[in-house]
């Protein structure tokens, strides 16, 4: 007994040490002759042995003994290559680098806040206090923004806490750019010789570069594979050495940006023949690239009068919800539809541009599916029909060549038709939203609050605001997408990616970090299962005075698994009286507000009477228009 | 033999689609029209029946008050909630319609699981139920809602 307390102690000492290694890491590494470490580490991983036993220094270190150089130390370097790799970060517009400390990133770290005037700007570090959370902020950034954000990761350990984000960022086509800090010279359970490969089924591109110019390569290669479509998540692994070492003369090489192939001249000329050409055109809008793949298909649907549709209620970068030519038009007989970035779900009379279906299927090595395919194969789209190439780098092309096609006579017809067109879908959006609302009287008054009250109050109150629902709504009714207009690309963000939770609070904060420098609001209408998987993301959204406002969605359960374990009993006969166990949050309850509070972040709650809610929702948004974060705590129904 | 019988009906005449694929679908609860007089006595004791509601989590899938969630049933009520006899039949009949793989997702009760009392508990605690909320005009973020999307679409 004696004994294994004695081992116990020095274990979680070393472990500690572990923990606190960005305080004083570099003493450390510079003791240890890089090459021997570099020798060490690949013996240690053939052989599969355990992490050696810490050194005296590490012991030292562990109990507070090892302090920073004193005076009379010449700097290590002048300008050290992490400088240079901020500078390329700060070259390709990266706003944001999350991150919780890492000693193998320590280097990259004291640039980012110390390199270039003003320091700690373009980007600026974000403080996260877990790996899956920066991830995720990424994740919600790049929906918002169309654009990478970075997350820095420590080690293996890092890697491995922020593998399902990455999964989930990969699954959602989501541009991030991760880069992770290896120091094979300090914990050896920290290092690996590749260490992306933990993740590589699920990045889109990894490299390990060998030298700082390569490093600075890498990032800008890692950036343009992440921006390119199909596009993901992408790693690069940078050691601590060649963060550290010196630059010299050096320069940041130049950037060049992708090159995204678009559709050729003459397939473009016989889409523009096909809409000019017919009587009722229609454009088939799904998720786009960015912003402006966005105001190119508003272009093209306004120069030839189809009607559209939109996925602008299930996820970002599609066609405005409430624009004159979306929906449904002046009649449903259309005789040639343009599908942009429609997974092939969706039956078209015409030509589909998309590069959903360009993924390697294989590529998540244990049996997943890329997105947009279904599991029964790859889509329903028609044989040929499908031409596999960027939408939003071919829309130019197509809209050049209809300009070239155009004629008075052209002009007059579609000035008519559009004319119809707004008519016919403003008719029929108020008949659908008139039925929505009767629809969502029901529980009007009760406690707990309905969700679609939830939704039902918050509309006006940002109805003029320039906003973002960050939260993904499936688990909470779905009620914005009848209820409120999704006008801008990231008016809605949509769904978890890959369905995993601990999603919605960290990609809210990722939206509000976007949100903050747009002068926009984010709204997280926030599941209470999903919240508590880190909730520490709070705190970041306190401690950066981000524009969120977190709406609990709080059941006090994993409400779907509730159901599908009820609906096991149910199968086998057994009563659903025991189905609560290991699906719902009671006795004790959470407390939201508290949890809130002890972050640091105002806020209100539990409400139950719905009477209170409107009054609440109020405040929290005067809140957030102010920057500041806010979190009401909602006891609601189920769903 | 009976009993069979009454499940395929009221399999057939039921919730058909699983109530979870709907819900993660985000699909709205559709309107129903009222097709049902409730009648009969009610023998049950609803306060036993507020707290069966609860622990059998009955409002899991159709609210605390019936009226929200996957399945809500007021103030559409179904034929099943016609009276005790029914919704007794509609409870006990689910054991066996395909077991293992159920075409709905309504959990089935055998008097081993739920007894006839505590079933007569729960019908009339739901028999209860009311639906209450205010007309449309009577709701003024509803209105605003309205007035809303007449408004010129800005970009």
């Amino acid at each position: 007994m004696p004994k294994s307390k004695k081992l116990t102690v020095n274990r979680r000492g070393f472990l500690k040490g572990a923990a606190t290694a960005a305080a004083g890491a570099a003493a450390i590494a510079s003791q240890v002759p890089g090459s021997g470490a570099q020798a060490q580490s690949p013996a240690q991983g053939r052989t599969n042995t355990p992490a050696p036993p810490p050194t005296a220094a590490q012991i030292e270190r562990d109990a507070g003994a090892v302090r920073p150089p004193a005076g009379g130390h010449p700097r290590a370097a002048v300008r050290p290559g992490s400088d240079l790799m901020v500078q390329v970060l700060r070259d390709l517009g990266i706003e944001y680098v999350a991150a919780n400390p890492g000693s193998s990133f320590e280097g990259l770290q004291e640039s980012i806040i110390n390199y270039g005037n003003p320091p700690n700007v373009m980007p600026e570090f974000i403080t996260a206090l877990h790996e899956e959370s920066s991830v995720t902020m990424a994740h919600g950034y790049g929906k918002a923004t169309g654009k990478p954000m970075c997350a820095l990761l420590h080690g293996t350990i890092g890697i491995q806490h922020a593998a399902m984000s990455i999964y989930q960022a990969f699954y959602d086509r989501t541009p991030v750019l991760l880069i992770a800090g290896r120091d094979l010279g300090f914990i050896a359970a920290h290092s690996a010789n590749d260490m992306a490969g933990m993740v590589r089924s699920y990045t889109k591109w990894d490299a390990t570069p060998k030298t700082l110019e390569e490093s600075l390569i890498a990032i800008q290669r890692a950036y343009n594979e992440a921006i390119t479509p199909p596009c993901g998540p992408t790693l690069v692994v940078i050691d601590i050495e060649l963060q550290k070492e010196e630059a010299g003369s050096l320069q940041v090489p130049a950037y060049q940006p992708p090159r995204i192939p678009a559709i050729d001249s003459a397939q473009a000329r016989e889409i523009a023949r096909s809409l000019l050409g017919a009587q009722n055109p229609r454009i088939a809008v799904g998720r786009l690239r960015t912003p402006e793949g966005v105001r190119l298909a508003v272009q093209l649907a306004e120069l030839v009068g189809a009607s559209t549709s939109t996925t602008a209620t299930q996820g970002p970068m599609s066609f405005p919800q409430r624009h004159p030519l979306c929906g449904p038009g002046a009649s449903t007989s259309y005789d040639f539809t343009l599908g942009l970035e429609q997974p092939g779900t969706v039956a078209l009379i015409g030509p589909s541009l998309t590069t959903l279906l360009s993924r390697d299927v294989t590529n998540i090595g244990f049996g997943g599916i890329a997105p947009g395919v279904s599991r029964a194969g790859r889509g329903g789209a028609a044989p040929g029909r499908t031409i596999d190439i960027d939408a939003e780098a071919s829309l130019p092309v197509i809209i050049e060549e209809v300009r070239r096609q155009m004629s008075p006579d052209k002009q007059r017809v579609i000035q008519e038709r559009s004319a119809k067109h707004a008519e016919a879908n403003q008719m029929a959006r108020i008949e659908a939203l008139t039925r929505a609302l009767e629809q969502r009287r029901a529980g009007w008054d009760s406690s707990p609050i309905s969700t679609a009250r939830i939704y039902a109050e918050l509309w006006p109150l940002i109805v003029d605001e320039d906003w973002i629902l960050a939260s993904p709504s499936n688990f909470s009714g779905a009620h914005n997408a009848q209820l409120w207009d999704h006008n801008k690309p990231y008016s809605y963000l949509g769904g978890q990616g890959a369905g995993g939770m601990g999603y919605g609070a960290p990609a809210s904060v990722g939206a509000a970090l976007a949100a903050k420098s747009r002068k926009q609001i984010v709204i997280n209408v926030q599941t209470d299962g999903d919240l508590n998987y880190a909730p520490g993301v709070l705190w970041t959204a306190q401690h950066h005075r981000l524009p969120m406002l977190t709406v609990m969605h709080n059941n006090r359960a994993w409400h779907q698994e509730l159901m599908f374990v009820e609906y096991m009993c149910g199968v086998r006969g057994r009563g659903t009286d025991r189905g609560h166990i290991g699906t719902t949050l009671r006795d004790p309850f959470i407390d939201y507000r508290m949890l809130a509070a002890a972050y640091g972040m105002a806020g209100e709650g539990p409400i139950t009477d719905p009477a209170r809610l409107g009054p609440a929702l109020k405040r929290g948004i005067a809140s957030v228009k102010k920057g500041l974060p806010y979190l009401i705590d909602v006891i609601t129904q189920p769903r | 033999m009976s009993t069979n019988r009454i499940a395929l009906a009221v399999a057939a005449a039921a919730w058909l689609a699983a109530a979870h694929t709907l819900a993660a679908q985000g699909a709205a609860p559709a309107a129903r029209k009222p097709v049902t007089t409730l009648t009969s006595p009610v023998t049950g004791n609803a306060a036993a029946g507020k707290k069966l509601y609860y622990d059998y989590a009955c409002y899991s899938c159709h609210g605390f008050n019936g009226e929200t969630g996957a399945r809500p049933f007021v103030p559409n009520w179904p034929a099943n909630l016609a009276n005790e006899r029914s919704f007794i039949a509609f409870l006990r009949g689910r054991a066996n319609v395909a077991p293992v793989q159920p075409s709905t997702a309504m959990p089935n009760y055998p008097e081993e699981s739920l007894s006839d009392a505590q079933a007569r508990d729960i019908y009339a605690y739901i028999r209860t139920f009311k639906s209450t909320p205010p007309p449309l005009e009577k709701i003024p973020v509803m209105n605003q809602i309205l007035a809303a999307a007449k408004r010129p679409y800005k970009p």
